[in-house]
């Protein structure tokens, strides 16, 4: 919802420039600025949490099906071999938020993977061939910036239906235009570059230049920012689950929090847990993206230590 | 000036045709159909369903529907709801208060605090005070706003009982005047705080992170240079120079947050927008819900155009460009 202005913008402020060539090891160097961030490293440690439970879902969850419905509903958290409680239908709460982990990831990273190969695609052409086909790219970028999203999302999910593929579909379908800038921003600065200009004189194809040369040196910002979007992506499709659009057939935390709220009252429990997952796995993202762009921005990185 | 508008007014105008072809395409793509639903799902008879087919003017073929809608939408008609039996427009106009206000109020306390805030935080970088406003940030930044309002009712609503739960009047009391205006905004305190909280992280950033680049720009260096004392360098250049990215982002968040605030009007059971788009929605209220989202379109278009003019008027090196 609101969350994918920001990401851009903060990134976008800075236009990250590429890592200084031939330190040591390149990946090294990355890896030891990222944990100088400190914002990096605190990301992926929370990452590492949701991940691994995530992952290993089955074996942890008491519930080896995370819809058994039980003889119990509202039992608290620790009563009768259930940590996180049971819901109105006597669920397990934790292998639901378990297996709503899993989805959230998913969504999460199927969007952000959609929004990035055509904003790569989209923001390279754009840059790198120039002219017209700049200027209609452009323009639909734009508009595509400006249309209120959550609300089209909405009406797509609610029209076309809501199964898992659709909503993730969808959400990237409609988040790519931050990434189309960033990279149209980095390509414009890179297609000057000696290098480029050197394979050009040499007769290089100029799609070759692009695809081999210009777009894995530009991609970085797209990374960053990326990693944003997942957080974006798993926040909208809870929303979407929140309003009763999500995948029925799915644990999802969106879901879980709509099922509690009418009992929220007397039982807090079923939807205070996939929240707070929500957050941790939120949070990870968003710092590990400012982690990101801060190895990436050398400017920042000098004056910020 | 007059120009720089009309440039901007360029990218507008398609921008909002372009979001009605699509949606227009999109409802009609849909499956169920809509004559069928209010001729009543089971009892119609195929004639009654074939009378409010035309009726409703769906028996055109879609391309003269379409231009039949984008004429009366010049005209001012957003046709009639099929769910309500209402003109759009008067439904939208009679829920547009309400978002309007709580939006309004929010954002403006939200763009105040945090750049506040995010002011306060950047004097001092990773000093105790910027660190705990920045994990604040980052928290709140990650919490669904859906979320947090159930939060905040289960907390300050039915925990402690300083708030109502939901709605926007207390039904029971007829209060008029300034009365019936304490009324409204002793509901709307939790709202409009869940919406500030999710939203002040947005400028928090923004202003931390550009006020942090201003002071180090060479004319920050070269007023200490010249022994300007450094609360006056912060006021009067570097906050204000830092000041402009905030406002794009104003502009930017107005046009979000009328989406997002949805969320939070279902929660809290306003009656503004959000839950209008929402019912349209459900019940496949084709009129209504083309009506919101275009309404929508053209409000996102408008706070764009209006921030960037702003920011012209801030700084002319963009108008002169």
């Amino acid at each position: 919802m609101q969350a994918p202005t920001l990401g851009t913008d903060a990134i976008d402020a800075n236009a990250a420039a590429p890592l200084r060539a031939g330190s040591r090891s390149k990946l090294g160097e990355v890896w030891r600025l990222f944990v100088a961030s400190r914002y990096g490293l605190v990301g992926l440690i929370l990452l590492i949490l949701v991940i691994i439970p995530a992952i290993f879902a089955a074996q942890l969850a008491p519930n080896a099906d995370p819809f058994e419905i039980g003889a119990k509903p509202f039992l608290r958290p620790g009563e009768a071999g259930h940590p996180l409680g049971t819901d109105h239908l006597g669920r397990d709460v934790l292998s639901m938020v378990l297996y709503g982990a899993r989805l959230s990831l998913m969504v999460g990273l199927v969007a952000a993977g959609i929004a990035a190969v055509i904003g790569v695609a989209v923001g390279s052409v754009s840059g790198y061939f120039g002219g017209w086909l700049d200027v209609i790219l452009s323009r639909i970028t734009d508009m595509f910036l400006i249309i209120p999203t959550f609300f089209l999302i909405i009406i797509v999910v609610a029209t076309l239906g809501n199964g898992i593929l659709y909503v993730m579909v969808v959400i990237g379908l409609t988040s790519w235009p931050g990434n189309a800038r960033l990279m149209r921003a980095q390509v414009l600065t890179i297609r000057e570059r000696t290098f480029v200009q050197g394979l050009n004189a040499l007769g290089e194809g100029r799609f070759r230049i692009l695809t081999r040369h210009v777009i894995p040196n530009s991609i970085q910002p797209v990374i960053a920012n990326s990693t944003l979007l997942i957080a974006a992506g798993v926040l909208t499709e809870a929303a979407l689950s929140f309003l009763g659009l999500g995948d029925a057939n799915k644990a999802s935390w969106g879901r879980m929090i709509y099922e509690g709220r009418t009992s929220i009252l007397t039982a807090w429990w079923p939807s205070v847990f996939p929240g707070i997952a929500m957050i941790i796995t939120v949070m990870a993202f968003y710092l590990i993206g400012d982690g990101l762009s801060y190895v990436l921005t050398p400017k920042t990185r000098r004056a910020g230590e | 000036m007059g120009s720089y508008i009309g440039r901007q007014l360029l990218t507008i105008i398609p921008t909002v045709l372009l979001s009605i072809v699509v949606n227009f395409a999109l409802l009609h793509a849909a499956p169920g159909d809509p004559a069928r639903i209010y001729a009543g799902m089971d009892t119609a008879t195929e004639e009654q369903i074939a009378a409010m087919r035309h009726d409703l003017g769906l028996d055109q073929p879609l391309p003269v529907q379409f231009v039949n809608y984008v004429k009366e939408i010049a005209k001012g008609n957003l046709g009639n709801s099929l769910a309500f039996r209402q003109p759009v427009r008067d439904l939208i106009l009679d829920r547009m208060p309400a978002t309007l206000l709580l939006t309004m109020t929010s954002a403006v306390i939200a763009f105040g605090g945090g750049t506040l805030l995010g002011a306060v935080a950047a004097r001092k970088q990773n000093a105790a005070t910027d660190l705990g406003l920045s994990f604040l940030s980052y928290t709140f930044f990650s919490i669904p706003a859906f979320w947090l309002g159930l939060i905040l009712i289960l907390v300050f609503a039915s925990g402690l009982g300083w708030f109502p739960t939901s709605g926007m009047r207390n039904v029971r009391a007829d209060y008029t005047g300034w009365r019936d205006w304490l009324d409204v905004a002793h509901h709307m305190v939790l709202p409009a705080l869940t919406l500030i909280l999710v939203q002040m992280p947005i400028f928090y950033r923004i202003t931390r992170s550009s006020v942090a680049q201003q002071q180090r720009e060479d004319y920050v260096t070269t007023f200490r240079a010249t022994g300007i004392p450094e609360p006056r360098i912060f006021r009067r250049y570097a906050l204000r120079n830092a000041i402009l990215p905030t406002v794009t982002v104003f502009g930017l968040n107005l046009g979000y947050v009328v989406t997002g605030a949805a969320l939070v009007e279902i929660i809290f059971a306003w009656p503004g927008i959000g839950r209008l788009a929402l019912d349209a929605v459900f019940r496949r209220d084709y009129p209504l819900l083309l009506g919101i989202y275009l309404m929508l379109a053209v409000a996102v278009s408008l706070a764009i155009l209006l921030t960037d003019v702003v920011y012209a008027m801030l700084d002319p090196r963009i108008r002169l460009r």
